[in-house]
């Protein structure tokens, strides 16, 4: 065959070589034109960054309990794939019957954890130390599986700061944010969702770390040790103002009837014990509530969620008082002593009669017995002598109208009507003064929070018209700034202090009378259109040098009096005997 | 001392210093492979136990032995053997496809103790054989259609078997084999054109029903070689015959590809869009790629990979290991390697182009096919320029039929092109 090939010779060498060629192009482009982008290819291959979440600050009591922290548990997790491999051999499928777990409501689980955008689906939340035995036992039979830890938050005390500290939950698809920003919410991490949880979120939540790792093909750790590219700012602790002893004497004293109370301390303002009932455990939230559970908490006619201290608004009725009396006071529309006409039970308004609570009437009254009989006709007869304006200036003045500025989402500003109010509402010039007799009584369209109460009796209390309730005791107390008082005349306030004394002493309010300690206060009974009549009562104490102001409404209770002043007489008596342990301060 | 074995012509010489070489550079490699990662990690495990090495040790140990039985053994007795080698590889195949354990979803092996035998290997040795002895019988080339014929049943016999494995990869050597020797054997431009052509139409029809769905490829050129046939004047019947077997080709791709396998399916489209699956086949294909192109001009140098080390790539003892002198010695590393194989190749062509007996002529050009086919088809596979398919790189890939059967192919190029220089 010799030199008969020559030409296929020719052929193939010319083929070879040409695919030769094709080959070392190739690799030239990918060896030394594209090196670079293949060079930071196999870096990504192996280095993960790893996002560490900050551990979420902790809540105290101002005496250092804890009411809110972190737990370590432990999960069981599988990537979301595996919710797609139902065989018969598959991860998922091994260990739902090997915890004998109710298949299809497990499998509904996941898939809304996978549509929720999770990155790992949470197979057993909080497993204990055989199920993470078997898991870990038999990993290679259960490729995908992993025990993953994380932390969960803890109410200590449950349900008895539920409105106070709120709770958690995981970030909504809506606050998830950018990939590229590592502080950015992801999904799995958890928010404050109600409460000061929610309220402080900055300063518990902390900042995410950023780590790199270097892993292998299968996502094991290899390197020796993590670059670290942000350090994890833990988030901080809060100290709360609220003293757990106390809340826990003021959640007895209501005894979980509907309503809310708040004591707060002076002069500092900062509140002591603050409940709203009923209430929910706040547990619930991070341990996973069932749907069912849920709706149940949401049906609850009794509205467990409604944080009455600055979500609900109610009518105030007679400590409103407070505010007519200051107000007739100032404009020197009423003296100290001033009588008017008798209560024979009603007074006569145009063709309508307004009655007083006491069916029986007061008889004759001077403005002092007017307080502490709390008798209507009396307050009728001063509305009837003041204008809107002064009215309504004075009840602004001492925090009404307006939100207080408390830390919780969702505070309302109730409602101070004035003549623009009733012009919107009824027209112009188709309401009478007549709204006057209403007004004075704190009835009508006069609408209150049980905060907004508490702030304007520890304000008359202290002369201190700047004073806001807090709820945190910070590190470093601002420097205390020079106290601006009322712009009432001292003689009306001690006028006021004085007659509040009375109203304990021998008026509606002698069931808020205690052994050793002045207290001035202010009972009400407030009509209101849904049923029976809340039950207010409002108090300061020691009369003299007051440390404490005080605040209860019981939902249709009945008579503040009988009802609502026994309950700040059994708070106090604990509030005092609390402060003596402590030698006076606070 | 004399060594009696050792060839005295120069061809000889230099292709075993360079099979010499090859082993040298496959052992480097496997250690490399085996000792997974150096510098600042935890664990070392590579994933590839070190026995990997050992046993390369002695299957090249075996591969020289095989290589001298080859090299010393009359040419005249594997040609008159051929047949009957053919036979017991033919048989050994449908043995394994009956009695072998199946592995990852294939019976491709038989297990003896520690080793496993690929019988598909020395059937490659068998067909080439087989193949030289028949064309070398028929010295006049005026009748061609009998012996293609005839050599196209004997190589569709192991292929089909051995695609029953399932094995593409090594059905797509026998293809090789059967072409090279049919090509060095001598066709007309007719019979070229017949067979030729229906192949192209094959392509083109898959390429235009199974990748993008639209029938104008296959269409325009189907038009092309109709315009090609009449300005070359070609006989009205033999024009009519060819564009039927044409329009046959392409309708019969579509029953061949309904017939493989999925996973062969997926890899060939995979090869068209590698990102239809980037956790399998086309995983393997990217991290490759990624190996070899952070490699450089230089490497990562040796044993730092650490797409090899952190076992981001796949099989990289055995189909993938170009990938791994890719991205440990770099440009350098990956150019000397085809340097050592195209002394193999283009010897083995020189040497069949000078070889004075057809038979001889024809075995010499089946050896270089054999490495050409493996060397340029492994290393487009890991530089994504073809699909991914299971195909070792001859001498270098951890495997013992491959590197026996390699080192005897060798043996009888080296046998060869001594007979042609001696007298």
């Amino acid at each position: 065959m010799r030199g008969a090939n020559i030409l296929q010779a020719r052929i193939l060498r010319g083929l070879i070589l040409l695919s030769c060629g094709v080959i070392v192009i190739e690799l030239f482009v990918l060896q030394i034109l594209k090196h670079d982008h293949y060079k930071g290819q196999s870096l990504q291959n192996r280095q993960v960054q790893l996002r560490v979440k900050p551990p979420r600050g902790r809540i105290l009591d101002r005496e250092g309990c804890v009411l809110a922290d972190n737990v370590y548990i432990a999960d069981i997790t599988l990537p979301c794939a595996s919710l797609a491999d139902d065989g018969p051999d598959s991860t998922l499928t091994k260990l739902i019957s090997w915890f004998d777990m109710p298949v299809d409501e497990t499998l509904e689980r996941l898939g809304e954890q996978k549509s929720a955008g999770r990155p790992r689906l949470t197979l057993m939340a909080n497993a204990d130390m055989p199920q993470l035995a078997a898991v870990e036992e038999r990993r290679r039979e259960l490729p995908g599986a992993r025990v993953e830890t994380r932390a969960r938050r803890r109410y200590t005390e449950s349900a008895l700061f539920a409105h106070i500290i709120g709770y958690v939950g995981e970030v909504r698809a809506d606050e998830v944010g950018d990939d590229d920003d590592h502080t950015a919410y992801r999904p799995g991490d958890t928010v404050g969702r109600e409460g000061l949880e929610a309220a402080w979120e900055d300063v518990l939540r902390g900042e995410p770390g950023l780590f790199l790792k270097e892993v292998n093909a299968v996502g094991r750790v290899v390197g020796q040790r993590d670059v670290p590219l942000r350090p994890v700012i833990p988030g901080r602790d809060v100290t709360l103002s609220l003293s757990r002893s106390l809340q826990d004497s003021l959640s007895i004293a209501m005894a979980d009837r509907p309503g809310a109370a708040i004591a707060v301390s002076l002069p500092t303002g900062e509140v002591l014990a603050a409940i709203s009932n009923p209430a929910y455990d706040p547990n619930l939230f991070v341990t996973g509530i069932s749907s069912r559970q849920w709706q149940a908490l949401l049906d609850d006619p009794r509205h467990p969620f409604l944080n009455r201290l600055v979500q609900a608004t109610y009518p105030p009725g007679s400590p409103y008082k407070i505010v007519t009396s200051l107000a007739g006071l100032e404009a020197k529309v009423v003296g100290k002593w001033t009588h008017y006409d008798p209560c024979y039970g009603a007074y006569q308004f145009g063709n309508r009669a307004f009655r007083c609570w006491k069916r029986s009437g007061h008889g004759d009254l001077d403005h002092v017995g007017g307080f502490t009989y709390s008798c209507d006709v009396f307050y009728y007869q001063l509305g009837l002598r003041l204008e809107l304006e002064q009215l309504g200036e004075m009840a602004r003045l001492l925090g009404f109208g307006r939100t207080v500025g408390s830390p919780f989402p969702g505070e309302v500003s109730g409602n101070i009507p004035d003549t623009k109010w009733y012009d919107d509402h009824y027209g112009a010039g188709r309401w009478t003064r007549g709204v006057m007799l209403n007004n004075a009584i704190g009835q009508g369209e006069i609408l209150v929070t049980p905060l907004q109460m508490v702030v304007m009796t520890a304000r008359v209390a202290l002369n201190d018209r700047d004073l806001t309730p807090t709820f945190q005791i910070l590190d470093e107390p601002s420097t205390p700034h020079p106290v601006r008082s009322l712009p009432i005349a001292d003689e009306n306030l001690d006028w006021l202090r004085d007659a509040m004394t009375r109203v304990i002493d021998m008026g509606t309010g002698t069931r808020a009378r205690l052994d050793a300690i002045e207290v001035a206060g202010k009972t009400g009974t407030a009509e209101n259109p849904h049923g029976e009549d809340h039950a207010w009562f409002v108090c300061f104490a020691p009369t003299s040098a007051p440390v404490v102001a005080f605040v209860a409404i019981l939902e249709h209770g009945g008579h503040g009096g009988a009802v609502a002043a026994p309950v700040a007489a059994r708070w106090l008596s604990a509030f005092f005997e609390w402060r003596a342990r402590l030698g006076g301060e606070a | 001392m004399r060594m009696d074995w050792f060839p005295r012509t120069p061809s000889g010489a230099i292709l075993l210093w360079t099979f010499a070489a090859l082993c040298l550079y496959s052992l480097a490699t496997l250690w490399s492979v085996t000792e997974g990662i150096r510098g600042p990690y935890e664990m070392s495990d590579s994933g590839i136990a070190k026995s990997v090495f050992w046993r390369q040790v002695i299957w090249i140990g075996i591969g020289w032995v095989a290589l001298l039985v080859a090299m010393r053994t009359s040419l005249q007795f594997f040609e008159e053997a051929a047949p009957l080698l053919y036979l017991v590889a033919v048989l050994l195949l449908a043995l394994v496809l009956m009695v072998a354990p199946e592995v990852a979803g294939a019976r491709r092996w038989f297990v003896l103790g520690p080793f496993r035998m690929q019988p598909s290997e020395p059937a490659k040795v068998a067909l080439v054989l087989v193949l030289a002895r028949l064309f070398s019988s028929y010295v006049s080339r005026q009748r061609q259609l009998l012996p293609v014929i005839a050599s196209l049943l004997l190589a569709a016999l192991p292929m089909a078997l051995v695609l029953r494995e399932p094995d593409l990869g090594t059905s797509l050597v026998y293809v090789a084999l059967w072409l090279g020797a049919v090509f060095w054997f001598g066709l007309s431009w007719v019979f070229i054109l017949s067979v030729g052509s229906p192949l192209l139409s094959a392509i083109f029809n898959f390429y235009s029903e199974s990748v993008i769905h639209q029938a104008w490829p296959w269409g325009a050129y189907l038009l092309v070689l109709m315009a090609g046939l009449t300005v070359a004047r070609f006989r009205l019947l033999e024009s009519f015959l060819l564009v039927l077997a044409n329009i046959a080709a392409g309708v019969g791709v579509s029953f061949f590809w309904d017939g493989l396998k999925p996973y062969q399916q997926e890899r060939i489209l995979t090869f068209f869009d590698p990102t239809r699956d980037q956790f399998g086949t086309g995983y393997q294909a990217i991290q490759s790629k990624v190996a070899i192109g952070s490699g450089g001009l230089f490497g990562t140098e040796y044993l730092q990979g650490t797409q090899k080390g952190l076992a981001f790539l796949p099989e990289r003892h055995t189909d993938f290991i170009f990938s791994v002198v890719g991205e440990e010695l770099g440009f350098i590393g990956a150019i000397l390697l085809i340097a050592l194989y195209m002394i193999i190749v283009l010897k083995g062509l020189e040497i069949a182009s000078k070889a004075r007996k057809s038979f001889s002529s024809l075995v010499a050009v089946g050896v270089t096919v054999y490495f050409a086919f493996h060397v340029i088809v492994n290393i487009a596979i890991t530089t994504g320029l073809l699909p991914v398919t299971g195909l070792p790189l001859p001498i270098m890939s951890y495997g013992g039929s491959n590197l026996v059967v390699s080192a005897f192919m060798l043996g009888l190029l080296v046998n060869i092109g001594s007979r042609t220089f001696e007298s």
